[in-house]
């Protein structure tokens, strides 16, 4: 209450601006500079003040994005309403100019870097704050509503056009973030009957290097029919029988095809011919009682059963050329050197202990055992140089900015704001649970930064955007209005 | 629908789903840097620093006239690193010539090589300076050479002698580690020179940290230099070793030579010898060590201090010298041999000579009878209780001589002999024994060995009227003013300066008048020795022969010990005396003793050669 009033008299330049979010996006960027520091920082260097240095060149990035921050809570703050469309077309505009020759660079294989004189950039970066924008704009128009079918298509047609992008560009992981838009769906009321198995999934995915591919199969189908018992309500009683059916049959064909045709095939894949076979039945199931949303189960299903090498048998079939590039596409590539990374970066973080080794000090980062080291594996730097308590830290900051958003898109009124703010949390969210995940050793290594923290120009700079532009949002004087009337 | 306004309940789940997400991650880190922690700890300093082993140039050893007797050669190690090597393979048929392998341990060379993807492995080692240019002008990549130094014998002399390097083995690394020193893979002297002199030689190991990088470079940092080891000069006369080793070709046995003024070992042949380059560390080591050590005539066998074998006759000099000192003997008794010594029914045989004779003859001609009185007389000596007890007395005497106990010189293997003490007769004989019983030993024959060591020691100690110093092998140490101390002090026997000279008239005599070595006369060099004679139950006698020369300040005393080489004049005479020519003269002016040498084979057949397969 107190709050309101004193600034409802005169607006100042920063009324209403987050100030917990400030302070804590600078102490993760201050961090993130020392993290870079200490990563690039060169002993025997005869001009430490070079601009061939990474630090100095972060501490330039610093500086704009603190330009650039500052320029967006003083710019007007509906603006961002009103040109969404345009600043997402124009965002993935420049993303496609990586397809320019000339223009675009490639990196580490993936064809995502634009160069402009000495400077590269990432255009996905800044399209993530395009596309979150428009996701907003498309989910707070009026009518627009998350249990329908078609409304949702539409946010997955417009998420689809970046990941497209980004798995023609061969930079996958930067495609996936926008998966993380599950998190913001699940949040403006998505059915649990497709959150539960999407996140199943994901945890299926990870897991998937654990599992054999018979168990994948298995726990594929319950969760499906789990899913499908939920969406139906008060059926279950099908689900049951339609899950002992598939035993049952499987388990008929199993022994038909070894006893009576001597034929070599095991159990698992009987299942799964099954469980395929189960499908048609499933469909026609499903126009019978007139379930439309039973197909998105069953499209699910079968894309599941391809990306997960629970599809084994098949994948078996493949030259390995082909494997090889499934598995690049999915980010899974089980490479000697990609093993060596993950190694010696649990080394680096391992080896940090309870205080760590001081700044400058760690050998793993020092002698550059550490691969990117500065990039995707800055988590390492923080690790070992500053130990468990600086790892605790850097959680602690990471995670209250991200409840803060969540936060601030709960206390918006109106839907953009909100939705636009969860696009943010979400973003950071996937970002950081990747990233620290990968360094760790529990996920699998996708290349993507860690927020702030990381050395990159263009990550820093889209990270600023994305979250002042939540903050402007936050602070907007419409807002503050309806709160006002709403008190 | 669904208001997200006030689906609190959803904003809850999210918000504890990203607590959550951060706990579990606290948890994986805290597992990883406090659980395994110092794991991960020692894998990051495994990482980033290796101790790397520098290893000296080892001590090189010269002869008395500075002539090169073990050398340092270099040869170079092929190594290949496989992943830099080419893809589409190499010539491995002009690999094989260059370097003369057998394609079957090229084949595991490189089968063994490659489980190592990235490290450099050796393929090749012990390749000539020739192959390694023949190497670098092919250009390969991923193979480049590493020198590593080889000993090497210029002489080819003095196997045993010198010794060799061998590997350590764990055996060694458990017992004899010289305070941690050795770590697997070092190279430790086996035998000889080589081991005696193992801590001079071997220098000191230096050491280096090195920093490394992941990619792929590195900082080194010397701690320590390596001090390089001490060349040493042997007291060995190459040439003179040489001839000896010729000399003794085709016969078992030794010669010892020693310069009696200083102990200094001149010559130490140990025959059948071998070429001690065949035990350079090498490729052919293994084969080459297996050949010699099955052979039955054992020349790995240094036989000059690890055989000990019955003096013989020669041990009547020091019974003289035992009964001169005791008063039982002067130089004018006469006793008479009538083909031999009776009393009772104890016989003991002699060959035709004039009889009476006194000490003078007796040792120029070897009478058995003659020493067996003077034994007796030793023995029975009124002074002592029995004559039990004049046998510690006369083990005293001999002992002095350094009979019966090692010398500690530093020849390694050394063996003491056989010395029996009083109480072995005691044990055996139930207490009932005198003189007689043990008569055989008067003429150096029953329950007596020694080493050609002792008996050269020996002749130097009664060239030296009377002391002698600790035969040894080492003349200088570089570094050091002078060798240990032990082998410039002398020892003193027991027995008077004054009656060495009886002796040294009837060794003389033997050599130069009437005796039994006549064969070792040289003009104008005033040769002194005895002969001796062992009989032994595997064949043809022993033959044996100590000697020094001149009379009067004598420069070398020898000992030539032929196993069963028959009578002492017959073999070991001329070799003692072609040796002493070539010492004292620098020539040999008889060749036709030197081809009598050659041609003389005795046979060996009951003894050693009966397991050769024909």
């Amino acid at each position: 209450m107190t709050d309101i009033r004193r600034n409802n008299g005169a607006p100042s330049l920063f009324g209403g601006v987050d100030w917990w979010t400030v302070i804590l996006y600078l102490s993760l960027t201050v961090m993130g500079f020392v993290a870079v520091f200490s990563a690039s920082y060169v002993e025997q260097s005869e001009d430490p003040f070079s601009f061939s240095h990474e630090y100095i060149k972060h501490l330039f990035w610093l500086a704009l994005s603190y330009g650039v921050a500052l320029v967006i809570v003083l710019l007007d703050r509906s603006m961002w309403h009103k040109w969404a469309y345009i600043i997402c077309a124009a965002t993935i505009f420049v993303v496609l100019m990586t397809f320019i020759p000339g223009l675009g660079k490639t990196v580490n294989g993936a064809r995502a870097w634009l160069g402009v004189g000495g400077f590269t950039l990432q255009p996905m970066e800044l399209a993530k704050v395009g596309i979150s924008l428009a996701t907003a704009r498309l989910m707070s128009e009026y009518g627009f509503t998350v249990q329908k079918f078609g409304d949702i298509a539409k946010v997955l047609m417009l998420l689809a056009v970046p990941m497209g992008i980004a798995v023609i560009q061969n930079d996958t992981g930067s495609g996936l973030v926008f998966c993380s838009f599950l998190f913001m769906f699940y949040r403006e009321g998505l059915d649990n009957w497709i959150c539960v198995p999407m996140i199943f999934l994901a945890a299926l995915l990870i897991l998937s290097f654990l599992l054999t591919p018979g168990v994948l199969l298995i726990a594929l189908i319950l969760i499906f029919t789990f899913s499908a018992g939920m969406l139906m309500k008060n059926r279950w009683k099908v689900c049951v029988k339609y899950v002992a059916t598939l035993l049952v049959l499987s388990t008929l064909l199993f022994l038909v095809a070894t006893f009576a045709f001597n034929s070599q095939i095991n159990f698992y894949s009987a299942l799964l011919y099954v469980t395929m076979a189960s499908m048609v039945v499933v469909v026609w199931y499903a126009y019978r009682a007139n379930i439309r949303k039973l197909y998105i189960l069953v499209l699910l299903f079968f894309v599941s059963v391809m990306f997960l090498p629970t599809s084994d048998m098949v994948f078996n079939h493949l030259k390995p050329h082909q494997q090889d590039r499934i598995r690049t596409f999915l980010g899974l590539v089980e490479d000697r050197d990609l093993q060596y990374n993950v190694n010696q970066s649990k080394i680096a973080i391992g080896s940090g202990g309870f205080t760590g080794k001081g700044f400058l000090e760690g050998s793993q980062i020092r002698y550059g055992f550490v691969p990117e080291k500065h990039t995707d594996f800055i988590f390492c730097t923080v690790g070992e140089e500053f130990g468990f308590m600086g790892v605790l830290v850097l959680f602690a900051a990471q995670c209250l900015l991200i409840l803060r958003l969540m936060r601030m898109g709960d206390r918006q009124l109106e839907g953009f704001g909100r939705v636009y703010c969860y696009c943010v949390a979400s973003i950071l969210f996937f970002h950081c649970v990747i990233n620290i995940g990968m360094t760790m050793g529990v996920v699998p290594v996708m290349g993507i930064p860690l927020p702030f923290i990381s050395y990159g120009g263009s990550s820093l700079l889209g990270f600023t955007i994305l979250v002042f532009i939540a903050v402007a949002l936050d602070a907007s004087p419409i807002k503050r209005s309806m709160s006002l009337k709403r008190w | 629908m669904i208001n997200p306004r006030n689906d609190r309940w959803r904003h809850i789940i999210l918000k504890w789903i990203v607590v959550g997400m951060f706990g579990f991650f606290a948890l994986v880190a805290a597992n990883l840097q406090l659980v395994d922690g110092n794991d991960y700890i020692d894998k990051a300093a495994d990482n980033v620093i290796r101790y790397i082993i520098t290893y000296p140039p080892r001590g090189e050893v010269f002869d008395r006239n500075g002539e090169y007797l073990i050398q340092n050669k270099i040869c170079y190690d092929l190594m290949v690193v496989p992943r830099e090597a080419p893809r589409e393979g190499i010539d491995t048929l002009r690999l094989l010539a260059i370097t003369g392998e057998s394609p079957k341990r090229l084949k595991r060379a490189f089968s063994n090589a490659r489980q190592s993807w990235r490290v450099a492995s050796p393929i090749v080692k012990y390749l000539s300076a020739e192959a390694k240019l023949k190497m670098d002008e092919w250009n390969i990549p991923g193979f480049y050479t590493v020198p590593r130094t080889v000993r090497q014998y210029p002489r080819n002399i003095g196997g045993n002698l010198l010794g060799s390097l061998s590997e350590v083995s764990p055996r060694f690394l458990e017992r004899y580690n010289d305070e941690g020193y050795y770590i697997k893979g070092d190279y430790v002297g086996e035998q000889g020179i080589e081991s005696a002199y193992e801590r001079e030689l071997r220098g000191e190991k230096g050491r280096i940290r090195r920093n490394i990088y992941a990619n792929n470079t590195s900082t080194d940092v010397v701690e320590k230099e390596p001090v390089p080891g001490k060349n040493l000069v042997c007291t060995i006369d190459a040439r003179l070793q040489s001839f000896a080793e010729e000399l003794m070709q085709g016969k078992v046995g030794s010669v010892v030579a020693i310069e009696p003024s200083t102990g200094e070992i001149l010559v130490m042949a140990s025959s059948p010898t071998f070429d001690p380059n065949e035990l350079v560390i090498g490729r052919d080591r293994g084969n080459n060590y297996m050949r010699l050590l099955r052979e039955p005539r054992r020349p790995l066998f240094n036989r000059a201090v690890t055989s000990p074998q019955p003096p013989g006759s020669t041990f009547k000099l020091l019974n003289g010298l035992i009964g001169l000192q005791e008063g039982v003997l002067k130089p004018h008794y006469r006793y008479t041999c009538n083909m031999g010594y009776r009393s009772g029914n104890i016989k003991m045989g002699c060959h035709e000579h004039r009889s009476p004779l006194d000490l003078e003859f007796a040792i120029a001609t070897s009478c058995n009878a003659y020493f067996c009185n003077v034994y007796r007389n030793i023995l029975e000596n009124k002074k002592y209780k029995s004559s039990k007890e004049g046998y510690e007395v006369w083990r005293e005497y001999v002992e002095s001589f350094g009979f019966g106990n090692r010398l500690e010189s530093d020849v390694t293997g050394e063996r003491r002999g056989t010395l029996m003490e009083r109480s072995y007769y005691d044990k055996l004989y139930r207490k009932s024994w005198n003189a007689l019983t043990v008569l055989s030993v008067s003429i150096g024959q029953g329950e007596l060995q020694c080493t050609t060591l002792q008996l050269a020691n020996f002749a130097a100690t009664i060239a030296n009227r009377g002391h002698y110093f600790t035969p040894h092998l080492v003349k200088e140490i570089e570094g050091q003013d002078s060798i240990d101390i032990k082998y410039r002090t002398p020892h003193y026997t027991k027995v008077d300066r004054a009656h060495f000279e009886t002796i040294i008239k009837g060794m003389w005599r033997g050599v130069n008048r009437d005796g039994t070595c006549r064969g070792a006369y040289l003009e104008g060099l005033d040769v002194c020795g005895k002969t001796g004679t062992a009989q032994n139950p595997l064949g043809e006698d022993h033959s044996t022969f100590i000697s020094f020369a001149p009379r009067n300040n004598p420069k070398i005393a020898i000992a030539v010990y032929v196993e069963h080489g028959g009578f002492g004049a017959s073999a070991a005479v001329p070799i003692a005396s072609l040796i002493e020519e070539m010492y004292l003269t620098d020539t040999v002016k008889r060749p036709w003793l030197v081809e009598y040498i050659n041609n003389l084979k005795p046979d060996y057949y009951k003894a050693y050669d009966r397991h050769k397969k024909k």
